[in-house]
């Protein structure tokens, strides 16, 4: 984590940064989120990784949902749409299919993907729509100022729980690898360049890929995942974990302790394209006769 | 309906396991290939397996008819537990068909024979003995009592062995060929029986449209769709539009779109909402408590100015209320459901042949005003069956897009306040036109800052009043006495066959009457509503839903009065109902104390 | 409150009818269910010539509108054939399998066309006269002016040929014992109306019985009859009528004596106390005689009926013959019966 040995000068760095290109992926329209929000990172972490892969503004199309976190496509520089709370999947998966050629990025905090949201999840995982799908999950609703989430922590005080939360937080990742999602990772706000690492690796894999981003709230979150917190727990996926094993993806899912970042789970599998392209070739062979004549 | 020529009623009344359904099919189709007008209309028990009842009523006509008829010509039973009920609908002097030989007893009344009026005429024979001894089985009795009325009738044979052929062509030939020895063997029964009825098949008329084709309105939609190219469909199964969603499952792959089931309906419309933000003519279909789920993200296709089309086949209401039982009661939902001011289009065909017309049409329709559209039929039009004469090809074929002309970068206005407040569309895919939809209010560029909610608002609501004069589709039409009238019937949906039929009656009677239907609900075409409404000393509106959802719509903006007729039978509306109605007006009308109290005007 | 009783009545005849009418007035609250084997409601037989001057819808031929059924609360059940009479158990089964309970039972099944035996084999060859449709099918096989053969000629065949006559149609009789059924008549006696038959351009063959019956073209009703002098005639349609036989087959069961047809007191009742009988199905005691005789004709069968109806309800009425049959030359020159015309 020494990276800052050497002096930075701020001309030479923006020179570096210009020249690097991934700024003609931000759009002129400033973030709303709060200083110091985790969320920055992943801006920025995403326009780099588009940057990194070559991608044309033109081709890709980031949908979101509703909440801070969802905010994100404004601030993009490609097609966005932003939705309904708890639709970006369905929207995402509409988009997908809609026109295969462009590249899909949905984006949404945690309480749009797993409140409201969470009963679309496993199907787009299941029908391995060839997406990337960004949670930001900072544990608590941050655009209605402060209310609990199902990943806040048990005992949080949040403004909708004052005696204390006692529902249990879920576990996203466990969850989405029991709901076949063919690519599983993490990363973590405070660590911008593996993040990026992380964004580009999930929207190369061919399918749904799931990459929880945990993150601070700044403004509402004063005690659970602050960055201090966050960055004393976080720690590197373990170098021998297979993310081909699912069972050892799960078992290190389940520690939540200590949240590894890094790559848990991958598969190759058909896509729903795909599996819509080999079903118009079984349309073409077989020549079925509509129900009744 | 023309009283000359043609116009007979079939009923098939038996048990689920009975091949009813079936047989009412090759009654319909055949009698379509002989070149008759058809419209039919099938009940089905509510349960899956079982055997509860099913009608088949096949209404067989030389002039377009417009509904079904209150009185069959011809009743077959291949049930008498189920048929007993309805001998009642068979008029003087019509045909009751029935098995006259049971395999097992019966207690007094438990034979159809004990309820068949004086009037009526009863055939017997033993439907199950010759169709065993035809096929060796009891399974053909249906298509036994089909040969046995063809023959009775004096219908040709051969348009019957054309369909039973065609139906059972995916399955061995010998399936094929033993329904063909069961027809045979029932045609001989009935072509030796001394007929005592007056029922007269007559002959066909001349076809001039083309050849017919027989679909239902869930059909016709599809049929549609796919000749207007549709793209993509994600629906989700809900009664009863669940067979359009069969029917693209089976037809979309093949016409190279793409077919999606989704996990419940606000994912449907999501991504219906999603592919047409993505450039894919899309489509959803469902019923009222889908619809119900769909208002929210139907406000954001209307906020973000995104194309898409969703059927929406009404149903008894509310909430699960009567599935297999048709209503029009979610006219409120289509037209005003979800949040806001919310404009959209909504059709709503009043025929099979309007669902295939306006399905054809609403891909079109959606992306040239930016907007949703929805189809609002029912379950009375989803499932009945009507001879329909397509198009030449190409009718509804997507006309090639005009992209915008190119913008700079971030600069591109989506939302551009235009003189027909309509504004170029970007797809994702254009080169420097990048822009994000949402559903915040926003400015011409889309962005969420500095918004123009007056404008955006008379934006949304202005640039759709066009849609009531859209070339090729028709919006509203009046139908009986031209100019002056006493007694107008407004209508919309499939309520509007029953209210042509009872029109054309009362103007048999010299009522002096018109009718004009409605097929666009939102925008309304006000201005040929005004004249009719200028033109009638009252207005009647029949429709099927408890509040006059319609009624009120017309009457709330005209400001003018209207007489109501509600009900929620779940049946189609009774002909003689709106006839008393129209009788009842018509008399008030011409009353001359009436006339005096009035003012003299 | 007691169940209305159930009155059952089998044949929708000139007898069944007026049973059933007046069982109606008798009692309005009574169940009348009326079996019949026909297609239409009550209609007169001896009208059915009438279908030769055209009369050929059937609803100008009935007695009653279809709607005095329902007016009048009679269950008209066509089409349905009685099968059996459970005597002891008061239940009626149909042919479809259904079973109908009673509290009285009235058969007036009336009977059938009698068939000369040595015909039987033939009998798809000879047309009927029993009902509306029998009828129209010889109407409807007829050519225009065509000959009929007829074998025998009952009063009921007497009456159809004089119609025949008259509407441009040419008649071939074949006398035979029944001849002018149900009057019994000497040769003597039956000479002089057979010449009124002569003289209106009946073939009148005497003498010589039928011994065979050939269609002579493949599905044209055209008939060719063999005669036991060798000699042949030719028609267009062969109809036999010889008299009637009783329609008794489904009484066996039915716990009541059977001759020829159902026995019955003067007062109609069989030997079943809860059966009676009227028309040409029974034999009618008769005490002058002391033997069972049969009572042919409309007049006597309506009475009957009615007469039935009223004694199901509790009169005792004896049956009782007011009018002699007899069949005469009249001054005009034409044939006239008390068969036909109800007056002497």
């Amino acid at each position: 984590m020494n990276e800052r040995v050497e002096p930075v000068y701020l001309e030479e760095k923006l020179e570096e940064i210009r020249a690097d290109g991934h700024l003609r992926y931000r759009s002129r329209s400033l973030p709303t989120w709060c200083p110091g929000c985790g969320y920055f990172s992943m801006a920025d972490g995403l326009t780099v990784a588009l940057n990194r892969l070559g991608l044309d503004n033109k081709d890709v199309v980031v949908v979101s949902g509703i909440g801070c976190a969802s905010r994100f496509p404004f601030f993009v520089n490609t097609y966005g749409f932003h939705t309904l709370h708890g639709r970006v999947l369905p929207v995402a998966t509409g988009v997908k299919i809609g026109n295969d050629a462009l590249t899909v990025i949905a984006v949404g905090g945690d309480g749009d993907a797993f409140a409201i949201g969470a009963g679309h999840i496993p199907h787009a995982a299941r029908r391995n729509v060839d997406m990337t799908y960004l949670v930001f999950d900072n544990g608590i609703y941050g655009l209605t100022k402060g209310q609990t989430s199902p990943t806040s922590a048990l005992g949080f005080r949040t403004s909708s729980t004052p005696y204390e939360n006692g529902d249990m937080p879920l576990n996203p990742l466990l969850m989405l690898l029991s709901y076949e999602a063919s690519w599983v990772g993490q990363a973590y706000a405070g660590r911008p360049h593996h993040l990026t690492d992380m964004i580009t690796m999930a929207i190369e894999h061919k399918g749904f890929s799931f990459l929880r981003i945990l993150s601070p709230c700044v403004t509402f979150d004063k005690t659970d995942n602050t960055y201090r917190n966050l960055g004393m727990k976080v720690r590197d996926i373990p170098e021998d974990h297979d993310p081909s094993d699912r069972l050892a993806a799960m078992a290190l899912a389940m520690e939540e302790d200590h949240p590894a970042l890094g790559l848990f789970y991958r598969e190759d599998r058909d896509t729903l394209g795909e599996v819509m392209q080999d079903a118009a070739r079984k349309a073409q062979a077989m020549n079925l006769a509509p129900k009744g004549l | 309906m023309n009283k000359a020529g043609t116009d007979i009623q079939f009923a098939i009344c038996g048990s689920a396991g009975d091949g009813t359904i079936a047989a009412g099919d090759i009654m319909k189709r055949a009698a379509a290939a002989m070149g008759f007008h058809v419209i039919a209309f099938d009940v089905y028990p509510p349960e899956i397996r079982g055997f509860g009842k099913c009608i088949s009523r096949i209404r067989v006509s030389s002039e377009q008819a417009y509904s079904l008829k209150e009185q069959t010509d011809v009743f077959v039973s291949l049930n008498d537990g189920h048929a007993i009920p309805h001998v009642g609908e068979v008029r003087d002097c019509g045909a009751v068909i029935y098995d006259d030989h049971l395999i097992a007893p019966v207690p007094e009344g438990g034979h159809i024979s004990a309820h068949v009026r004086p009037a009526q005429i009863p055939y017997g024979l033993p439907i199950r003995q010759v169709s065993e001894q035809a096929t060796n089985s009891a399974r053909s009795r249906n298509i036994v009592v089909l040969g046995y009325v063809a023959g009775l009738l004096d219908m040709p044979p051969e348009p019957f062995h054309k369909v039973v052929n065609q139906k059972f062509a995916t399955k061995p030939p010998a399936v094929a060929e033993a329904n063909i020895k069961a027809f045979d063997a029932g045609f001989e029964v009935g072509r030796k029986v001394f007929r005592l009825d007056d029922v007269e098949v007559g002959s066909a008329p001349e076809a001039d449209r083309g050849e017919a084709v027989m679909m239902t309105g869930n059909g016709a939609i599809a049929r549609g769709f796919l000749e207007a190219g549709i793209q993509s469909y994600f629906g989700y199964p809900i009664t009863p539009a669940t067979s359009i969603m069969e029917r693209l499952a089976v037809e979309l792959p093949k016409a190279g779109g793409r077919f999606l089931q989704t996990e419940d309906e606000i994912s449907a419309i999501s991504a219906t909402i999603g592919a047409g933000f993505a450039g894919s003519r899309a489509a959803t279909a469902t019923s009222g408590p889908g619809l119900a789920l769909m208002t929210e993200m139907l406000g954001l296709g209307v906020m973000a100015e995104v194309p898409a089309v969703i059927v929406c086949s009404q149903r008894g209401g509310p909430s699960t209320g009567l599935p297999t039982k048709t209503e029009q009661s979610d006219l409120n939902l289509a037209v005003f459901g979800g949040s806001g001011d919310a404009p959209r289009i909504v059709i709503a065909p009043t025929n099979v042949e309007g669902c295939y017309r306006c399905a054809g049409m609403a891909f079109e329709i959606a992306e040239a005003f930016q907007v949703p559209v929805i189809l609002l039929i029912d379950l009375y039009l989803s499932n009945r069956y009507e001879t329909v004469f397509p198009s030449g090809r190409n009718v509804f074929a997507p006309k090639p897009r005009q992209a915008p002309e190119r913008r700079e970068g971030e600069e591109y206005k989506r939302f551009a306040l235009t003189e027909s407040h309509i504004s170029p569309r970007a797809l994702p895919g254009d080169p420097d036109m990048m822009y994000t939809a949402t559903g915040l209010e926003h400015n011409e560029l889309g962005k969420p800052g500095d918004v123009l909610h007056m404008k955006m608002n008379a934006k949304r609501h202005e640039k759709l009043k066009p849609a009531t004069r859209y070339p090729g589709l028709t919006t509203c039409k009046r139908f009986g006495a031209e100019g002056k009238v006493d007694v107008g019937i407004l209508g919309w949906g499939s309520t509007f066959g029953e209210i042509l039929e009872a029109m054309f009656e009362a103007q048999e009677e010299g009522i002096s009457c018109s009718a004009m239907k409605v097929v666009m609900l939102s925008p309304l075409p006000e201005e040929e509503l005004r004249a009719f409404f200028d033109d009638c000393e009252v207005v009647l509106v029949p429709e099927l839903n408890y509040q006059g959802q319609f009624a009120n719509l017309v009457s709330g903006a005209l400001g003018r009065p209207v007489v109501r007729l509600d009900r929620t039978c779940a049946t189609p509306m009774a002909v003689a109902d709106i006839l008393a109605e129209v009788r009842r007006l018509a008399s008030d009308v011409n009353e001359p104390a009436h006339a005096a109290a009035g003012g003299g005007a | 409150m007691a169940a209305p009783l159930h009155h059952v009545i089998i044949g929708s005849g000139s007898a069944g009818f007026g049973a059933a009418k007046t069982l109606r007035e008798g009692d309005p609250d009574c169940r009348i269910t009326m079996f019949t084997m026909d297609g239409i409601p009550f209609y007169h037989r001896y009208e059915l010539p009438e279908i030769f001057r055209g009369r050929t819808d059937w609803r100008d031929l009935l007695a009653v509108p279809p709607s005095f059924y329902d007016e009048h609360r009679i269950n008209l059940r066509r089409r349905c054939r009685v099968v059996d009479v459970d005597g002891a158990a008061h239940t009626v089964s149909l042919a479809h399998q259904e079973t109908v309970p009673f509290d009285s039972l009235l058969v007036a099944a009336g009977g059938r066309a009698y068939l000369p035996e040595n015909l039987t084999g033939q009998a798809d060859l000879i047309h009927g006269f029993g009902s509306f449709e029998a009828a129209m099918k010889v109407y409807r096989d007829l050519p225009k002016g065509g000959s009929v053969i007829m074998i025998g000629g009952d009063m009921i065949g007497i009456d159809l040929l004089l119609t025949l006559l008259s509407t441009g149609y040419s008649v071939t009789l074949i006398v035979n014992a029944q001849t002018f059924w149900p009057h019994e008549l000497s040769a003597g006696e039956r000479a002089p109306l057979l010449d009124v038959l002569r003289n209106k351009g009946v073939r009148v063959i005497e003498n010589a019985r039928p011994v065979g019956i050939s269609a002579r073209n493949a599905g044209a009703p055209a008939r060719q009859v063999a005669l036991d002098d060798g000699t042949e005639v030719g028609g267009d349609v062969v109809m036999a009528f010889c008299g009637l036989a009783s329609s008794v087959e489904f009484m066996l069961r039915a716990d009541v004596d059977i001759e020829r047809g159902l026995l019955v007191t003067p007062e109609l009742r069989t030997t079943n106390e809860a059966i009676w009988a009227a028309g040409d199905v029974c034999q009618i005691w008769h005490d002058g005689d002391k033997a069972y005789k049969f009572y042919h004709g409309w007049k006597n069968v309506r009475v009957m009926g009615e007469l039935a109806a009223r004694n199901i309800q509790g009169a005792h009425e004896p049956f009782d013959v007011d009018v002699e049959d007899s069949i005469w030359v009249g001054e005009d020159g034409e044939i006239h019966s008390t068969f036909w015309t109800r007056e002497t």
